[in-house]
């Protein structure tokens, strides 16, 4: 049971910022300010962190898979992202010391290089033709602020959540 | 050089840069329908989100209630005095639409652009990334909803479905940047109608271009815009919303109009998707006609 609790968090998730992007009004930290919910991809991450590496790297796969082909219906941005950041995020870990903090800071890291990477993706397939500054201070600067707030509050929680799920992989 | 090609990883990263820019390709062509595996997984979550969103929406639509009653005093009294131009307004609708049908049957002609059939559908999801504006709503093929399908909601037109599968379908909105999502509009100005082309979405300023207005078309402020039903697909007459401003466009050959929409693009619950009664031109035929005259 203990195996199957962290993918269906995931899941709740992924439908999760669907509804959140529905529910929140669309200026919620000022006008023309645009904050994405990638908790998502900050779940990997820590799965990544605290977790299993391997894991990490599969269900973004898996995750990135499923939201191109539910929410965006272009088959390939985020399943390219999602597994490619996870894997920087393991490289960063062999560096870096494993704690709260470091973690932390990893994912805000990871969460920017997505939106970033979301943006010349579409910048290159003519679906935005916004420019860099202006993405900078409306979009990345938003969205991070909206994902501090979801790590903070997420860290410890995930933290025992994906070590429970190394143990019981290791079982 | 051979060691270039033994480094496994590096191998697999050119593999899979080589698949990704084939899988965007693959969906970034026109496709009229996706393929089964992804319209499964769509109608997979489709169920899911489906079951999770009308306790959201119910919660949601609790707390709205209570915003609204702070408004009601003010909403009370604007509506009042707008409620004796409307028992006059809808007396002379009742008059024109018989005149209407009356002379339709003199000349003998029953298609209109303008008639539709509307279908209900609730909004279940929304795409979160907010790059490309898509809806997911909780009608598919066989309550008999199909691609490019024109949305609206009470105040106006909103977009139209992208991608229909079994139970969901995917809307795309006005607001979404795609060089493909072209909808035929004109203005009313009183006795003229001008056309355009609706192509594209000011962001920053929250309004919609209409293009290629002719350069000679007096276009002023606050005068309406629908869809002219001469895209093939969308009906006539739908609202799309009001216009701000008015420039001559970058060779001065046509005009450019901020047009104000109607609708909300964020907060929609519930949308309707429109049938056209008139019979829609194959894409085909007219194809195949041009060909033979050649």
């Amino acid at each position: 049971m203990r195996r199957f609790l962290l993918p269906l968090i995931l899941l709740a998730l992924f439908i999760g910022e669907s509804i959140f992007v529905q529910v929140t009004p669309h200026d919620l930290l000022g006008s023309g300010k645009i904050a994405v919910p990638h908790f998502l991809m900050a779940a990997l991450l820590f799965l990544t962190i605290f977790g299993s590496k391997k894991h990490g790297i599969l269900y973004g796969l898996l995750f990135g898979l499923l939201f191109d082909i539910v929410y965006v219906e272009i088959i390939g941005i985020y399943l390219f992202l999602f597994p490619v950041i996870a894997f920087i995020a393991t490289k960063l870990m062999r560096i870096l010391q494993t704690n709260i903090a470091m973690a932390s800071i990893i994912v805000i890291l990871g969460i920017s290089l997505l939106e970033t990477g979301v943006y010349q993706m579409n910048l290159l397939i003519h679906h935005t033709d916004m420019e860099f500054a202006v993405f900078l201070s409306s979009r990345l600067l938003p969205t991070l602020m909206l994902n501090a707030i979801f790590i903070i509050l997420a860290v410890y929680p995930f933290k025992r959540l994906s070590e429970k799920f190394a143990d019981s992989l290791n079982e | 050089m051979p060691q270039f090609f033994l480094n496994k990883r590096l191998i697999i990263l050119l593999v899979s840069i080589i698949i990704l820019v084939a899988l965007i390709g693959f969906s970034l062509k026109d496709r009229e329908n996706l393929t089964w595996p992804e319209q499964f997984l769509k109608d997979t979550t489709g169920f899911i989100q489906n079951a999770v969103s009308s306790p959201v929406n119910y919660v949601a639509g609790f707390f709205e209630n209570v915003e609204d009653l702070q408004n009601t005093y003010k909403e009370n009294k604007d509506l009042k005095t707008r409620l004796d131009e409307l028992a006059r307004l809808e007396s002379e609708v009742q008059r024109l639409k018989k005149d209407n049908t009356e002379l339709r049957e003199i000349l003998d002609k029953k298609d209109s652009l303008s008639e539709f059939e509307p279908k209900q559908a609730t909004v279940i999801g929304r795409n979160p990334d907010r790059w490309h504006e898509l809806l997911i709503i909780n009608k598919g093929k066989n309550a008999g909803i199909e691609p490019n399908m024109a949305v609206i909601t009470s105040k106006g037109l909103i977009g139209k479905v992208k991608s229909s599968n079994t139970f969901t379908s995917t809307v795309q909105l006005l607001s979404s940047m795609d060089p493909t999502n072209r909808i035929s509009a004109k203005i009313q100005a009183g006795e003229n109608n001008f056309f355009g082309l609706i192509e594209g979405y000011d962001k920053e300023e929250g309004l919609l271009l209409l293009k290629r207005i002719p350069y000679d078309a007096k276009v002023e402020k606050d005068q309406n815009v629908i869809t002219s039903g001469l895209g093939g697909v969308f009906p006539e007459s739908l609202p799309i919303g009001k216009v701000v401003d008015v420039v001559p466009d970058e060779f001065g050959l046509t005009q450019t109009a901020y047009v104000k929409p109607g609708a909300d693009f964020y907060d929609i619950g519930h949308v309707m998707v429109v049938k056209r009664g008139a019979l829609q031109p194959e894409l085909m035929e007219m194809v195949d006609e041009k060909e033979e005259e050649l």
